[in-house]
């Protein structure tokens, strides 16, 4: 074996995983160039925290830490034959991560570097679709770094027909997004950008730095695509819409509370990615459903679509459904209104209370 | 690399050994009495396969995915993320080729008999083209572009021909024809090729989880589905009548024997969690190895068992941990690599 090149360096930053997922996390870094996205590389790869970090880059020769395992990429998408044209994935992905997961001993975690112009959805789904990937590699989070002086241009750049704003698709898809150089607009500016990066993406954390100095713990320990970890903080739901400059891609919230019945759910999630998929670019939710004692949640890209049953409720909360769906040109009303109808009737409702209600007093 | 190996006495002409190896095995190929053991972190050991004992040692920087040594073991190709490299025999010479493009597969021109008449002549992949070179690496054509990066190649007509599988096909290449002179259309990302020995047939593995079959004579088509995985191994026997593939957990055994397998069901073979290697004994018993990466590694009758039942092993042999690679060396010998480093070669009774 040749000589090592990954670091090792004190002060892990997480203690040893006690979960028993021992799958490899996978951070997806994007943003456009200038955006800080580079500073925030060589901090994650400089930086003491103990972690032998594997980069897969995308945009050739920026990064150049002699000691770290980098290989380069260059973004190769594939179509699937099955007729979804949602089922994009990165066959340059698929292939360095299987060579990478061979050495697999010589690194902790993978992050991965997009260029300012690539589309997070086939990188996201290549973890989807590729069972050997799923089965050896976590995709913890996808990380957008926005540039708190020009960000609101590239969103609001005009792009011709069918072509996808990239600043846009970045924002909509990330868990979080770093909103870098702040310290060069005013308070205002940086009011109208946190709101309007709100208005697309009501899920994703935004933190504020400067140069690119946030803690890493909060970009790289995130566990967004967990299904038990699914919306354990409360999104920001935003209601307000006529102030909205551009609301061709939105976050709708909807929060319900009652039981539904599966079979509508069922029915109506499916239908729904499977007409607006192509719209709809992440999608969350934790919901309850009728003769279940234990959460339901799911979580989707694009048409791509996990669910299980979750954790008990616990007997102090209400039964209720959260869910969130980010994409373009979604119909708020009509969303709330479809959802509801997957309400399972009340008689049912009622004799399940019923009987929570009595374990509870009994325990 | 550890001072000597192992020696155990086996049944047959062959002797059985373990060998250490200290890197992680991505690929084992054979040829004559050498055996080629290829480390993903980069390191290439070449064995000595009476005894085990390691005869050269070489190192591409960036790691290796696979290896390929010439018909009459000669030289030796390895190809990685980063370029290729040749090793020669007769001198022990090692000539490194860092050409920072992504290499998935190396061919050797020629075989034995006839077709060795004709110079060896080495197909590398190398990013979305094939470079063709000769015997010191000196390159003689490439290809033009394909839409993706080369996932496999092989060679057709004795070495007229050069097929190359990517993104959207299969594309094959005459002597000097950066264009190809021929294309085998299919929309999905074809990850690996096989060929039977009449070359009839051109088969590729994909990532939609299918098979792809071509008839070569006049590109008529059909494609085996329903796998859970993508496919990823794929390998005739010598007799060309059975076709094997993974798509784990089961190994499927497609009957080409008449007009082929069309409207046909396989054999199923399951012993492994994932299967990590397949490796046809050479002659023409159609006896099957397979490795998976629980740490078994299982022999195979082909002409045992009905399609569309699943069949046991013949022999099964288990290890503590994943077996990574597999090759035969000669019809006697069955070599395997675990991830940890060790190499096994298992004298197999001749029938």
């Amino acid at each position: 074996m040749p000589p090592t090149t990954t670091r090792t360096t004190p002060d892990a930053l997480d203690a040893p995983d006690e979960q028993r997922d021992t799958r490899v996390p996978v951070t997806v870094l994007t943003g456009f160039l200038g955006s800080g996205k580079t500073t925030l590389l060589n901090r994650i790869l400089t930086e003491n925290h103990g972690l032998r970090i594997a980069v897969i880059e995308n945009e050739f020769g920026e990064v150049g830490i002699d000691d770290a395992l980098v290989v380069d990429a260059e973004e190769e998408i594939f179509e699937m034959n099955n007729g979804c044209i949602c089922c994009t994935v990165r066959g340059d992905l698929i292939r360095i991560l299987g060579a990478l997961m061979r050495r697999r001993e010589s690194f902790d975690r993978i992050l991965i570097e997009t260029t300012g112009l690539a589309d997070p959805a086939p990188v996201a789904q290549t973890f989807f679709m590729d069972d050997e990937i799923a089965a050896q590699l976590r995709l913890d989070a996808i990380v957008t770094v926005a540039d708190a002086a020009h960000i609101l241009e590239h969103l609001d750049e005009v792009k011709p027909a069918g072509v996808e704003n990239e600043a846009i698709e970045q924002v909509a898809f990330a868990d979080r997004i770093v909103l870098n150089k702040t310290d060069l607009v005013d308070q205002d500016r940086l009011a109208t950008v946190i709101w309007r990066l709100r208005s697309i993406n009501a899920l994703a954390d935004i933190l504020p730095a400067r140069r690119a100095d946030i803690a890493l713990a909060e970009v790289l320990d995130v566990h967004a695509f967990d299904l038990d970890r699914v919306l354990q903080t409360d999104p920001a739901f935003l209601t307000e819409t006529e102030h909205q400059h551009d609301a061709s891609v939105t976050s709708v919230g909807i929060d319900l509370p009652g039981e539904l019945d599966q079979r509508k759910l069922d029915t109506w999630l499916g239908t729904l990615l499977r007409t607006r998929g192509v719209d709809i670019f992440r999608s969350k939710g934790i919901v309850a459903l009728a003769g279940s004692d234990r959460q339901y949640v799911f979580q989707g890209v694009h048409m791509l679509l996990e669910a299980e049953n979750g954790r008990e409720w616990r007997a102090d909360e209400t039964r209720g459904n959260r869910l969130v769906f980010i994409g373009r040109n979604l119909d708020r009303a009509e969303l709330n209104d479809s959802f509801a109808a997957c309400l399972a009737p009340v008689r049912g409702r009622a004799k399940k209370a019923g009987q929570r209600a009595v374990a509870g007093a009994s325990a | 690399m550890s001072g000597n190996s192992t020696l155990t006495t086996g049944a047959g002409s062959a002797i059985g050994w373990t060998q250490q190896v200290d890197d992680a095995p991505v690929a084992i190929t054979t040829a004559d009495d050498l055996i080629a053991v290829a480390g993903a972190g980069g390191t290439a050991w070449v064995l000595d396969a009476r005894d085990g004992n390691p005869v050269a040692t070489m190192t591409l920087p960036g790691g290796l995915l696979a290896a390929d040594f010439s018909a009459d073991g000669a030289h030796l190709a390895l190809t990685g993320p980063n370029g290729h490299a040749l090793w020669r025999r007769s001198d022990r010479r090692t000539l490194i080729f860092e050409t920072g493009a992504w290499s998935n597969a190396a061919r050797w021109s020629g075989g034995r008999g006839a077709a060795a008449a004709y110079e060896p002549r080495l197909a590398v992949a190398s990013g979305r083209r094939a470079l063709i070179v000769d015997a010191e690496g000196t390159l003689l054509w490439r290809t033009d572009p394909c839409p993706s990066t080369v996932t496999d190649l092989r060679w057709l007509r004795a070495g007229r021909r050069l097929a190359l599988a990517a993104y959207g096909g299969v594309y094959c290449h005459e002597r000097h024809s950066g264009a190809p002179v021929a294309e085998y259309r299919y929309l999905g990302s074809h990850l690996r090729l096989a060929v039977d020995p009449a070359e009839k047939w051109l088969c590729s593995g994909n990532q939609d989880a299918s098979i792809h079959i071509w008839r070569i004579r006049d590109a008529a088509d059909l494609t085996m589905s329903g796998y859970p995985d993508k496919i990823a191994r794929l390998v005739f026997d010598d007799t060309g009548r059975y076709l094997a593939s993974d798509g784990s957990p089961d190994i499927t055994l497609w009957d080409f024997s008449g007009k082929g397998p069309e409207g046909t069901r396989p054999k199923m073979l399951r012993a492994h969690e994932t299967v990590t290697a397949l490796a046809w004994r050479p002659g023409p018993d159609a006896i099957l190895a397979s490795s998976g990466d629980e740490g078994r590694l299982a022999v195979w009758r082909a002409a045992s068992g009905r399609p569309g039942t699943r069949q046991r092993p013949a022999v099964e042999y288990e290890h503590d941990e994943p077996v990574t690679a597999l090759a035969w060396s000669g019809p006697n010998l069955l070599v395997s690599a675990e991830r940890g480093g060790t190499i096994r070669a298992r004298p197999h009774p001749a029938r």
